[in-house]
């Protein structure tokens, strides 16, 4: 049957269109239902005897939600309690079209077999579809949708046979569309009155998100903030100037101060200050809001004061002393433009983790929830088992912010373990850095190939066989996902071949599918200490697609002719399959070539490369890169308790050197070739030169030391930094080099049709890109699908050649590498956390990395440690501070500390805040009265595992 | 224009048929042959309509999009007329053959039309100056059997009837920019009053005296014809002569008052059709072109 829908619209040239769709009605849509024998559907998913257990509904029963529950009661049906639920089409549509994590989430719900959903498509159906009619807006029209597939699949499971009474309840928390279900004869219950009659899972009623008679109930009357003003309001006021929009980003030392980030026309952006609670008007770090600029008087300065917002709840009245305090202090200084929030554009609410503070009042259900982010204010939720959650980290979702609230409104979604523990602080810092680390999904796991898997004929249609060469892979210890292999043998002409191999990923990650759309989002492998997040699932990274010893693998590679100088003959590309001989670490591969008395296949090989990459280092670094240092420390971690023993920073071999040297060489062919044949939609890495402004603090710091520091190029850089030294401190010049890393710029990916400026400033490079890591990166599998395309080895698709969707990619490819770093840096942070808990007070040496006004951070080069040693606090009075911005030197009391001053410290783990645990430094030497403390006796315990 | 041969006989039996006020299909000089009218065929148009007339038929589909006013009258939209003469009609259109018809037919309409005493143009504004809905009217000729401008004007009447205009609204920031805002709701339409549209009549002067609804061979034995345009209250708008004999102003004057008298009659059971037809809504049993 043919129907149309007919819909106007406006179109980008401000003129109006009339759109017609057809739509078709089909009778052979079948309920999913065991019961039902009526039906011809092959299989089904909901059960026969679907009973959760309800005081409601005792009978068995199928859930239908409608699309305000799923939307917001997510949490709740996420449960695996609940089961044998009827998603219409008409609510999948809509939470698509309104939310589309809550969309992912669902989907992947229907995905998962033991939650038996299923998607019921009533718009296609030929009972169940309804048109809109005269006057009815499109919420109603679909609300009534739903009425009618429920009353369908009511009257449907009737006319069966069975007789044990199956069900169909709608879930819905809108008063209206109840009454009339009821009128209808439906069994209708509001969801939260649904789940407080689950019998056998009280727990659930936390998670409920509160509705909004709910939270009127909670707060007082009394109106404490300024209504925002209607979308359509904000937006005619962007139009015309009068609202800024940006993002908001609350500071972390004081919660009642943000700023606002415009994004004005090209790149630069500006900055609005808010200040004071009125002013912020619930606007919730990260969303996306309008504002309004004061009038210049009213302008303020950001504050120095650190406020924190703790202690019991507030009776819901502004702090005004806290504000006044604000006040004061930014009267003197500089002004910047402020403003207030007059809306909200976009929320950006996600699951917050932290901790629940308890209420005072032993029988209130109400606590206060404290996020482990400081820029996230707290929440109110009511919960029933607060005494167990105490001492927990939990996530808390926000339900709203309504205006006669101080706090927000949300619920307890999940208990994530013990606080201190590492499991549970493991699984906040990924989800605080929103590193995607749930287990792969079904939809996705279909798509890795079948086991036993192997070579076939048709793979080697288009591939080299190249497994007669003597290849092997050189890596860290415990490496299970091998990307690269390399090669390197004498031709008969007297020049050498060398090839580089990399694991071919894009032959198993077709484009499109739900495993290359979970890699795409994932973006990268994370590693933290003792635990790696996976790109891809472990059967394609620790085995198919690593390039094992010994085993068939597809590969990619790379093959050179170079001459006995390291300069390239010839280049080649082509998809390959090699058979490594061996894999090894750097420290067997530098024991090999050291070993003079070995001369098998392998050793021959290693050396060749060796020699080579060593020629290649120092071209690359006669053109200009930098060598630059940052101290990466390594956890030795108790193979029972998996706590760390020892740590100890990473060693650099010649080996190290030699296999990077050969993938920087790999990735600028492969960047020339893929930018040659796409001009347009090549993904290359850049790395812009930073302006000289960021090298203030290091030419400071190198002229304390009378040592001058050239920043007109990189090679400048490079050549005054390798001259830099001083005599009788000889690790002058690597922290003078882990200074200039401060100095850097981010790297970033972009792709070469949006872009023009393609230098790669570090590696001195004019053209750069990411090939030769394709388990861990994504980059580098749309590197591989381009330059696979670019030689006929695979088809192309659209998204490959749109440079607006390679564009967008990039930004999330940037986005997740800048997470998983910081998620990186904070688990080094915790399990340097957990060495110093068990250690006591330890006494080192170290020295002064920065100076600022109140405090100087000092580093630790044999623990990799950077810490921070104030002078002033809060219950002490503070000791006489002078600080010299162009030096910088702070002198304390009669002392003064220049950057590079070596200093002796006391490290301990300050754990008076459970939530933010921190290594604590105090200064031993020079001592200072009043302001050093006396070194601890050194503790045998501590002595004998630093011999260690 | 599609003709027919006569042959002498033939043509002296039309004139004294005509002459004793019966014609050959038995009708008087004053009666319209069968006529069917149906609104809402085209699903994309925002209005239109189907007319048969004996075995003329037309389709008049009509699309209202935003454009600019005339600079001479900023407050007010205005009509764009094309017809289409399909070689579907006769075989003498194939080709370019029916493009010259085709323009006399739309400017004919157009001078019709197209002014404030037959459609509300002001009704078509959205603001003053700057944005105004322009209705695009196309005529699609499927069967030519004569009296083709009456069954157009009939057909354009009931199209403009039906025809749904997407309600807008003007939202002005403090700048002085403007925007047209549409609507969410698809039912939120603005109609057009069609009482004074007005509809042709087309008076053949046979021998000593006139017909309407003249058919193929009716019209070939008239040597001139006049076609006025009358409103419901009987005015007539416009009148213009065709054909390329010569008539005397006595006749003249006799046949607008015919016509004025005809067209008067023509609209009241246009109108009721119509209305009829639209208060059935969903209801109604769509017949299309090949019911």
């Amino acid at each position: 049957m043919l129907k149309s829908k007919t819909f106007v619209r406006k179109t980008r040239a401000g003129g109006v269109l009339k759109v017609v769709r057809e739509h078709y009605l089909r009778d052979d849509i079948w309920c999913g239902s065991e019961a039902c024998s009526e039906c011809k559907q092959e299989s089904t998913v909901l059960q026969e005897d679907a009973i959760i257990e309800s005081s409601l509904c005792p009978y068995p029963h199928y859930l239908v939600p409608d699309t305000n529950v799923v939307l917001h009661q997510i949490d709740v049906l996420e449960d695996p309690v609940i089961r044998n639920v009827i998603i219409l089409q008409t609510v999948l549509q809509e939470v698509r079209h309104r939310s589309a994590p809550v969309y992912k989430r669902l989907k992947d719900m229907i995905q998962a077999k033991e939650k038996y959903f299923y998607t019921f498509t009533n718009e296609h159906h030929r009972e169940t579809y309804i048109e809109r009619e005269q006057g009815e807006s499109a919420n109603d029209r679909n609300d009534r949708a739903i009425r009618v597939a429920v009353k369908w699949y009511s009257q449907h499971l009737k006319t069966e046979s069975n007789t044990d009474g199956l069900k169909v309840v709608l879930l819905t928390n809108d008063q209206g569309n109840k009454e009339k279900a009821e009128e209808n004869g439906l069994v209708v219950y509001k969801f939260d009155e649904y789940v407080k009659n689950l019998t056998a899972n009280p727990e659930l009623v936390d998670r409920l998100a509160l509705s909004n008679d709910e939270k009127a109930e909670i707060t007082s009357s009394k109106v404490l903030f300024p209504e925002h003003l209607p979308l359509s309001k904000i937006q005619s006021g962007i139009k015309s100037g009068t609202f800024l929009q940006g993002t908001f980003r609350a500071s972390r030392d004081n919660y009642l101060e943000a700023t606002v980030f415009v994004q004005g026309e090209g790149e630069d952006t500006t900055e609005v200050l808010i200040q004071g609670l009125q002013n912020l008007n619930r606007a919730v770090h990260q969303d996306v809001v309008a504002v309004q600029l004061l009038p210049r008087s009213e302008w303020v300065s950001p504050s120095a004061v650190v406020l924190q917002d703790d202690g019991a709840a507030k009776d819901d009245d502004v702090d005004d002393e806290e504000e006044k305090a604000l006040r004061i202090s930014a009267a003197e200084a500089a002004r910047k433009p402020t403003g207030k929030v007059v809306g909200v554009i976009k929320r950006n609410w996600r699951p917050f983790c932290g901790m629940l503070n308890l209420s005072q009042i032993k029988e209130s259900t109400r606590h206060l929830f404290t996020p482990a982010d400081r820029r996230i204010p707290r929440i109110r939720i009511e919960t029933r088992q607060a005494s167990t959650l105490a001492g927990q980290r939990i996530m808390v979702a926000i339900d709203g912010w309504p205006k006669n609230s101080r706090y927000p409104n949300g619920h307890f979604v999940r208990s994530l373990g013990s606080a201190g523990e590492k499991g549970t602080e493991e699984e906040v810092l990924l989800l605080e850095h929103d590193v995607p680390h749930q287990a792969f999904s079904q939809n996705v796991l279909s798509f890795l190939p079948k086991m036993p898997w192997g070579i076939t004929p048709e793979d080697m249609v288009k591939r080299r066989d190249l497994r007669h060469l003597t290849v092997c892979s050189v890596d860290p210890p415990g490496c299970t996902d091998i990307d690269d292999a390399l090669h390197c043998r004498e031709l008969e002409n007297g020049n050498l071949e060398v090839g580089v191999h990399i694991a071919d990923v894009s032959h198993f990650i077709r484009p499109g599918n739900a495993l290359d759309k979970e890699a795409a989002n994932r973006g990268t492998t994370v590693y933290l200490c003792g635990k790696r997040i996976d790109m891809v699932p472990e059967l394609l990274s620790s085995n198919l697609c690593s390039l094992r010893s010994n085993v068939e693998r597809l590969a990619f590679s790379c093959i050179w002719e170079m001459n006995h100088k390291a300069e390239i003959l010839k280049t080649h590309f082509t998809k390959s399959v090699i058979n490594s001989k061996a894999s090894l670490t750097y420290a067997e591969a530098q024991m090999r070539i050291d070993d003079t008395s070995k001369k098998d296949d392998i050793t021959e090989s290693l050396r060749g490369l060796n020699k080579l990459a060593k020629i290649l280092k120092r071209k690359r670094i006669e053109k200009g890169a930098l060598t630059l240092s940052s101290l990466e420390v390594r956890f030795h971690i108790d193979s029972e308790t998996h706590d760390p023993i020892d740590l100890q920073t990473k060693e650099l071999m010649e080996t190290n050197s030699m296999v990077e040297e050969f993938m920087l060489l790999a990735n600028v062919s492969v960047a020339q070739k893929i930018y040659d044949e796409f001009p347009d939609c090549a993904l290359l890495r850049k790395h812009p030169a930073p302006p000289p402004s960021n090298y203030d603090i290091l030419l400071k710091a190198a002229k304390s030391k009378n040592v001058e520091i050239h920043i007109d190029s990189a090679k400048a850089l490079a050549d005054s930094l390798d001259v830099a030294k001083v005599d009788g401190f000889s690790y002058f010049n690597t922290l003078l080099r882990i200074l200039a890393t401060r100095c850097m710029m981010q790297a970033v990916y972009f792709c070469s049709g949006m872009d023009s400026d393609f230098h790669h400033y570090g590696l001195a490079s004019p053209i750069y890109t990411h090939f030769t890591s394709p388990i861990r990166r994504y980059a580098d599998i749309i590197v591989h699908r381009l330059l696979a395309v670019s030689i006929g080895a695979d088809i192309t698709y659209p998204d490959l050649m749109d440079k607006h969707k390679q564009s967008a990619l990039c930004n999330n490819l940037n986005y997740r590498h800048k997470m998983s770093q910081y998620a990186q840096r904070a688990s080094v942070a915790f399990h340097t956390q957990l060495f110093f808990k068990n250690r006591g007070i330890l006494n080192e040496e170290g020295f002064v990395l920065f100076v600022r006004k109140n405090a100087i951070i000092v580093l630790i080069p044999k623990f990799g440690l950077e810490g921070t040693v104030f002078f002033d606090s809060k219950d002490k009075a503070a000791p006489s501070l002078v600080f010299d911005e162009q030096g910088p030197t702070l002198k304390v009391e009669q002392t003064t500390f220049n950057i590079f001053d070596k200093v002796k410290v006391t490290i301990s783990l300050d754990d008076s805040n459970i939530q933010h645990q921190k290594i604590r430094m105090a200064l031993t030497e020079p001592v200072i009265p009043g302001v050093s403390v006396a070194a601890p006796d050194a503790e045998p315990q501590a002595k004998k595992t630093k011999l260690k | 224009m599609a003709r027919v041969k006569v042959s002498e006989a033939e043509k002296v039996y039309i004139l004294h048929g005509i002459r004793d006020d019966l014609r050959v299909d038995g009708r008087s000089c004053e009666d319209y042959r069968h006529m069917e009218v149906e609104t809402d065929v085209v699903s994309n148009t925002d209005g239109s309509a189907r007319v048969s007339l004996g075995h003329t038929a037309v389709l008049v589909g009509i699309k209202a999009e935003i454009g600019k006013p005339r600079p001479l009258v900023p407050d007010e939209g205005y009509l764009e007329f094309f017809v289409d003469c399909s070689a579907n009609a006769t075989p003498e259109f194939e080709g370019r053959g029916g493009e010259e018809l085709g323009i006399e037919l739309s400017n004919t309409l157009y001078r019709v039309f197209n002014n404030r005493s037959s459609v509300d143009l002001k009704s078509l504004c959205i603001s003053a100056g700057e944005h105004c809905w322009v209705l695009y009217v196309d005529v699609l000729l499927l069967q030519c059997d004569g009296n083709l401008y009456d069954a157009i004007s009939v057909a354009i009447k009931a199209a403009l009837f039906n025809t749904k205009i997407p309600r807008v609204h003007m939202s002005s920031d403090e700048e002085g920019g403007k925007e047209v805002e549409l609507s969410d709701d698809p039912f939120d339409c603005v109609r057009l009053n069609v009482e004074s549209v007005p509809c042709i009549v087309t008076l053949c002067k046979v021998g000593h005296r006139h017909v309407v609804d003249a058919t193929l061979q009716e019209k070939a034995c008239s040597v001139a014809s006049l076609i006025i345009a009358v409103t419901h209250r009987g005015t007539v708008t416009c009148a213009k002569k065709m054909g390329g004999g010569s008539l005397d102003p006595e006749s003249i004057f006799e046949m607008t008052e015919a016509g004025k008298r005809v067209g008067k009659a023509l609209h009241a059971p246009l109108m009721k059709l119509l209305q009829q037809e639209e208060s059935l809504g969903k209801k109604r049993q769509k017949v299309g072109f090949l019911g």
